[in-house]
């Protein structure tokens, strides 16, 4: 296993003019959950669209599990894009089937077990033969979360994985999150929720393409000096210390 | 490689048939306009003359505008982007859609041939086989076509809107209604480079004169270049279009 899961090294992305990612670096341990926390519009799905390959940077370096993006590579990425991403003309289980499928899983036999698995795993067996355009928003997010995880891959990008989803469903894919994190796999979730992000072991607080402080939870909120502090608090303290330092 | 293309082929498929309303709307649709066309050339020998560059013609539109649709689909709901993190090849994608349209297309264009030649009674002279198999490869041009042209479109009713721009010049410019000599010098030379008007031709010396696809390839040899242009110019500019 390499040191890093993933390497970004002083990236910067633009937009036409506008600059979405601004000269960043990040190094994600394995076996680790990395939280991206940020209001809208702080580049927290481009730069998941960047380290997934779906986008170069104008400069700086990406490495996941020590490679650059490559089809190779591809084979140990799952990703759960922001949109639900699902075929709503085809079954829960189509759907899943055929991600297994173009992830390279060609024995049918192991296939379909793993499929019936992570049906499971979502809980989600009671409509394994409805049509996607028949669910739920909630059960749409939890067959897309199936459709990034059911090869198995070691790195796993989640963009906003709980948008939408009720307290239950909420803790529901927390717990699943946490297992598969035991079971060895790196998790980054992008959100803007501080009830996501205090689950994550390490953060990054995003604001306008930049990283504004980095740490476990626990660090980010004793950074604030209070013993009280939320996430919340502390998001504000970083994000006030950076305008004070940049004069506004 | 191969294989992620026929697993592409087959969600697509599996997709269309699990529509029932637009699996329905593909083989009602072209029988519709094929009598409207049928009736309202009461003429024999005008309808004779009018109904191959007709059956080119609906190959075109029907199979550019399924493919184009559905393909900007695939952007819009998101699920291109998650093909494009996976495995997949650019080239696995449009062989893929390549493929799975093209059994409905098929279809379709089987249905259109052999309404028009038993419901509508033309007169034909070429062999049956050799017409589909002609169709084939217009078909296969035209699919791409669509997957190439909706990479240009955001949404479907910009898709729409590339049927006034590709499609509608063609019918006027290669030779279905009127011959293409009797066009200004100019015009002609712009109907060298649209595909129907070899979609056109060929099929016309087919059906109307009873030649052989062996004397027809200099038409499929466009047909075919064309098709394999826009695949990959459809594989180049899909990245960059997620």
């Amino acid at each position: 296993m390499t040191e890093t899961a993933i390497d970004v090294n002083n990236i910067s992305f633009s937009y036409g003019k506008l600059k979405v990612i601004d000269d960043m670096s990040v190094a994600i341990s394995p076996g680790t959950s990395y939280g991206l926390l940020g209001p809208n519009g702080a580049g927290k799905t481009t730069l998941i669209r960047l380290m997934v390959g779906l986008l170069k940077p104008s400069s700086g370096s990406i490495r996941c599990l020590g490679k650059a993006a490559s089809r190779e590579l591809a084979h140990q990425i799952g990703y759960m894009p922001q949109l639900p991403a699902l075929y709503n003309e085809l079954s829960v289980r189509q759907n899943i089937d055929f991600f297994a499928r173009i992830y390279g899983m060609k024995h049918k036999k192991e296939r379909s077990q793993r499929v019936d698995e992570v049906i499971r795993l979502v809980d989600l067996w009671q409509k394994r033969n409805a049509h996607v355009n028949q669910l739920s928003g909630g059960m749409k997010q939890r067959v897309s979360l199936a459709c990034a995880i059911v090869h198995r891959p070691p790195l796993i990008f989640l963009d906003e994985p709980t948008v939408g989803l009720d307290p239950e469903l909420r803790v529901h894919f927390w717990n699943y999150f946490e297992e598969l994190i035991k079971s060895g796999s790196t998790l980054i979730i992008s959100s803007h929720t501080f009830d996501d992000a205090a689950h994550c072991n390490k953060l990054a607080f995003m604001r306008l393409g930049k990283i504004v402080a980095e740490g476990s939870p626990r660090e980010l909120k004793q950074a604030t000096g209070k013993l009280d502090a939320t996430l919340e608090n502390a998001f504000l303290y970083f994000i006030r210390r950076e305008d004070k330092a940049d004069g506004k | 490689m191969a294989s992620n293309a026929i697993h592409i082929a087959g969600r697509v498929a599996n997709q269309i048939i699990h529509d029932r309303r637009t699996m329905a709307l593909i083989l009602i649709v072209p029988l519709v306009v094929m009598t409207l066309i049928g009736l309202s050339f009461p003429d024999e020998s005008v309808l004779d003359y009018i109904a191959p560059a007709m059956l080119a013609t609906l190959a075109l539109f029907f199979s550019f505008l399924l493919t184009g649709i559905s393909f900007l689909r695939e952007r819009s709901q998101g699920t291109m982007e998650r093909l494009m993190v996976a495995p997949v090849t650019r080239l696995d994608i449009v062989l893929g859609y390549l493929l799975g349209f093209f059994i409905f297309a098929l279809i379709q264009t089987l249905i259109i041939v052999l309404f028009t030649i038993y419901a509508l009674g033309i007169n034909f002279y070429g062999e049956l086989w050799q017409i589909l198999l002609f169709q084939v490869v217009v078909i296969t041009g035209a699919v791409t076509l669509g997957i190439f042209t909706s990479t240009f479109a955001h949404n479907e009713f910009q898709m729409v809107q590339f049927i006034p721009l590709i499609i509608v010049p063609q019918i006027f410019l290669c030779g279905v209604i009127w011959p293409v000599e009797q066009m200004p010098e100019y015009l002609q030379w712009l109907s060298v480079i649209l595909p129907l008007t070899y979609a056109v031709e060929g099929l016309r010396d087919i059906m109307l004169y009873g030649f052989s696809l062996a004397d027809v390839w200099v038409e499929l040899a466009v047909l075919l270049g064309f098709a394999i242009l826009t695949s990959i110019l459809a594989s180049l500019t899909l990245r960059k279009r997620v």
